[in-house]
């Protein structure tokens, strides 16, 4: 072993290296305030170990990161896992440095001849900085997209160059592919290797001011053992914590580990409302409102780099005492300021009802597309937006909103859903399901708001039969229009309905009671009997066809006809096919659902 | 001047407690990173290769009743980590007919070294044979090495097929491992 290990030395002078490392006098001796920069080597080794195989499974591209990353995060086992680990490894590196650098300024420590340690430390925090932004956008949900967008846009503030640096940032115009193949080689080349460089010109910096000091007067001792194991004991700390952290959300379920949000959509109407920035910008966000928007250079850009500058200045200004004074004050207010700022913004968010909501519809997005993500065509290669693209339980609500929800309310029995903004049309929650119908034929309802209360039809034809006829019923005619209501509501073949309609024998004598008894086709069309134009067509009511039809233009003669109210014909340059489709498929429950497909 | 008196380093038992927990934090705190990258680098050993069903090929009229083979695309549902893309071509067979009802199946995949097989129709010769560009290996049409010394270590895979309905042709589609004497079929 001796032998082996003098070969190597005289090959390689390794060991002697080592030797020298280990046996470098720790002035004044082991002590746990000298664990800092060796647990900053260690987590930013933890950094590097689990960017690494993060590395072998991220995919940079539009269609491909939030992908690549929702397979890690779901499919590979431990995935979650390694993301969280290195999601936290970073918080908890920035931490160190923060806490390493107030305890050099504190203590003085940044004095010569350790200006060079005092500097490099400096840097290793803005390059955190820079790696916790360029990492954020990676997972390419919507947060991060939101808040790179957001701080890209911020380059252009700059005189002269604003438009190029932006375009440079982002690899062009527009964000996509390029944005994400530019962020892994900043992420991982230029800062992830800026930071091992800083960290040695550190170690080396420290190495030489204490060989100096020890030649002094003080008393030093060997680093191994005392200080590395303190050193080693600290490092596990860290290691416990950052687990701690990684852990905090169980380890089994969808939102174990860090949450991936839903994919970045560029599509500026479906901005993400919710975004915020890291804890560690958040100070620096709030600080930014302070300013009018013309003057928003000043909180990006000047300020910060003033801090900085004053920072990189106070070994200088440490020279003297005031100089030392002043930097441990200006360090204080600077810290009291930025958490007292970063409180601020958590409490105005946790106050803003909005903003919950958003928070709120992201999560409920981020849950469907992973749902959809598990179904069994899988993520297309045009990528998982494209799941939700097509998915009616997201899109249908927006265009109700946008299109629909000017007259229609669309409210549950406990009047939650889309509130209309003037109600003046039926309700179309539950559209032709049974109680719906129920409620049509229903004397006190039929000219209430969640019907023809607010229409031209109030009081019209339909509106009088019901009133007349179906008034005060005896026990036999009550169950009569419950069997017309069954045969009705089974023409729309609704999915939460089909146990129901299996069960044909009322149905089918609800059909002839609609036929014949009650006289329906005197003015409807039902399958073959009866006419178009004057109600309208009862055969297949409530369907996904019939539904198309009536959204593409309600004034076709099997529709409304000459006596639609206000309804538009959507087909006509409001909406597309598609979009009415997603829409028809909403209203009717016809949306994929775990275990039951998409149904029909 | 005497030298500055040292504090002493830890030695003796007490030293060895240090050293003892020094190595053991120290060792701890980075297996842990790396014990978990290990096990997320290690997942692809997880995932199977497609293959192994029975996959409808042809229909029987379109093989040639002479015996001359006919290269068939295997089309299936294929996964790539992420993304799932139907229908697609996952691989190829030759189909040769062998009698009335009868057909035989070969991969294309040389079992050398894992190039595709091209069939060469017979010029001049009574029949053709099947040749590997990249090393020069001749099979007959059954798949059985021609060559005294073959580069190949076996004969070209064969692969069970059924005639279902008198009219289609349903092979179990698998891969094998190259290089083997024997066919291993690939997980």
């Amino acid at each position: 072993m001796k032998t082996l290990l003098n070969w190597l030395d005289q090959r390689t002078g390794l060991v002697t290296v080592a030797q020298t490392c280990l046996n470098r006098p720790v002035p004044g001796g082991a002590s746990w305030f000298k664990v800092w920069p060796c647990t900053i080597a260690f987590t930013f080794c933890v950094q590097a170990i689990t960017g690494f195989f993060l590395w072998m499974y991220y995919s940079p591209g539009a269609q491909t990161a939030w992908e690549s990353v929702y397979f890690l995060q779901h499919e590979v086992i431990g995935g979650w896992l390694l993301r969280a680990v290195h999601h936290y490894s970073a918080q908890t590196l920035l931490v160190l440095i923060g806490i390493y650098l107030v305890q050099q300024i504190i203590i003085g420590a940044y004095r010569a001849p350790r200006e060079f340690v005092f500097w490099a430390t400096v840097l290793m925090g803005l390059v955190t900085f820079a790696l916790l932004l360029t990492g954020d956008l990676l997972a390419w949900d919507q947060n991060s997209y939101a808040c790179t967008q957001v701080r890209t846009k911020f380059l252009t503030l700059l005189p002269m160059v604003g438009g190029e640096f932006y375009k440079l940032a982002i690899g062009g115009p527009a964000f996509g592919h390029l944005t994400l193949t530019r962020f892994v080689a900043l992420h991982i080349g230029l800062f992830g290797g800026g930071f091992l460089l800083l960290l040695v010109l550190h170690h080396v910096a420290v190495y030489r001011a204490d060989t100096a000091k020890s030649k002094s007067a003080e008393k030093s001792t060997p680093l191994w053992p005392d200080q590395i194991m303190r050193n080693t004991v600290a490092r596990l700390v860290v290691m416990v914590v950052i687990l701690l952290l990684a852990l905090q959300h169980g380890v089994s379920a969808d939102h174990a580990g860090v949450a991936l949000g839903s994919p970045a959509d560029l599509d500026p109407s479906n901005y993400y409302a919710a975004a915020r920035p890291e804890w560690a910008f958040l100070g620096l966000y709030e600080f930014s409102h302070l300013f009018p928007g013309e003057l928003a250079i000043l909180p990006i850009f000047c300020i910060p780099g003033l801090l900085v500058c004053v920072a990189l200045a106070m070994p200088l200004l440490g020279r003297c005492r005031a100089g030392h004074y002043f930097n441990v004050a200006f360090t204080v207010v600077i810290l009291v300021g930025i958490t007292v700022l970063s409180f601020r913004s958590v409490a105005k968010d946790r106050a803003d009802a909005d903003h919950q909501i958003a928070i709120a519809d992201e999560i409920a997005q981020a849950d469907r597309v992973r749902q959809l993500a598990r179904s069994p065509e899988g993520i297309p290669a045009t990528g998982a937006l494209t799941l939700l693209r097509n998915d009616p339980l997201t899109q249908g609500p927006k265009l109700f909103k946008q299109h629909c929800a000017i007259c229609h309310d669309h409210l549950d029995a406990q009047q939650k859903g889309i509130k209309a903004e003037e109600s003046s049309a039926p309700n179309l929650f539950g559209f032709a399901d049974r109680k719906w119908i129920a409620g049509l034929l229903d004397p006190k309802q039929i000219n209430g708001p969640g019907y023809f209360g607010n229409t031209a039809f109030k009081g019209g034809d339909m509106a009088e039969f019901i009133e007349e006829m179906l008034a005060d019923l005896d026990e036999d005619e009550q169950k009569d229009i419950e069997k017309l209501v069954m045969a009705l509501s089974a023409e729309a073949h609704l999915r939460s309905q089909r146990e129901l309609d299996a069960k044909h024998a009322e149905a089918r004598q609800g059909r002839q009671l609609l036929l014949d008894d009650y006289g329906c086709t005197d003015c409807h069309k039902f399958h073959d009997k009866g006419k178009l134009g004057h109600g309208t067509d009862l055969t297949g009511y409530g369907s996904r066809q019939w539904l198309v039809g009536i959204i593409a233009n309600p004034a076709h003669k099997r529709f409304y006809g000459k006596e639609n109210d206000r309804m538009p014909a959507y087909a006509k340059d409001i909406l597309s096919d598609r979009d009415i489709a997603l829409l028809v498929d909403w209203l009717r429950g016809q949306w994929y659902v775990e275990g039951l497909g998409i149904g029909d | 001047m005497t030298p500055p008196e040292q504090p002493k380093s830890s030695d003796g038992r007490r030293g060895f407690i240090v050293k003892t927990i020094a190595l053991i934090c120290g060792g701890f705190s980075l297996l842990i990173p790396a014990a978990i990258g290990v096990v997320a680098f290690l997942n692809p050993l997880r995932q199977k290769s497609t293959g192994g069903d029975f996959i409808k090929l042809a229909s029987l009229e379109v093989l040639p009743e002479d015996g001359t083979p006919r290269k068939f695309p295997v089309v299936a549902d294929r996964t790539d980590a992420w993304n799932r893309f139907p229908d697609e071509p996952i691989g190829a067979v030759f189909l040769r007919r062998t009698a009335e009802n009868k057909v035989e199946a070969l991969q294309v995949v040389c079992p050398h070294a894992g190039c595709s097989v091209v069939y060469e129709a017979s010029a001049g010769e009574k029949t053709g044979k099947f040749f590997c560009p990249c090393h020069a290996a001749s099979f007959g049409l059954g798949g059985e090495r021609l060559d005294k010394t073959s580069p190949s270590p076996r004969d070209m895979d064969s692969l069970d097929v059924e005639v279902r309905n008198n009219t289609e042709v349903w092979v179990k589609f698998q891969n094998f491992q190259s290089g083997a004497a024997k066919k291993i079929v690939q997980t």
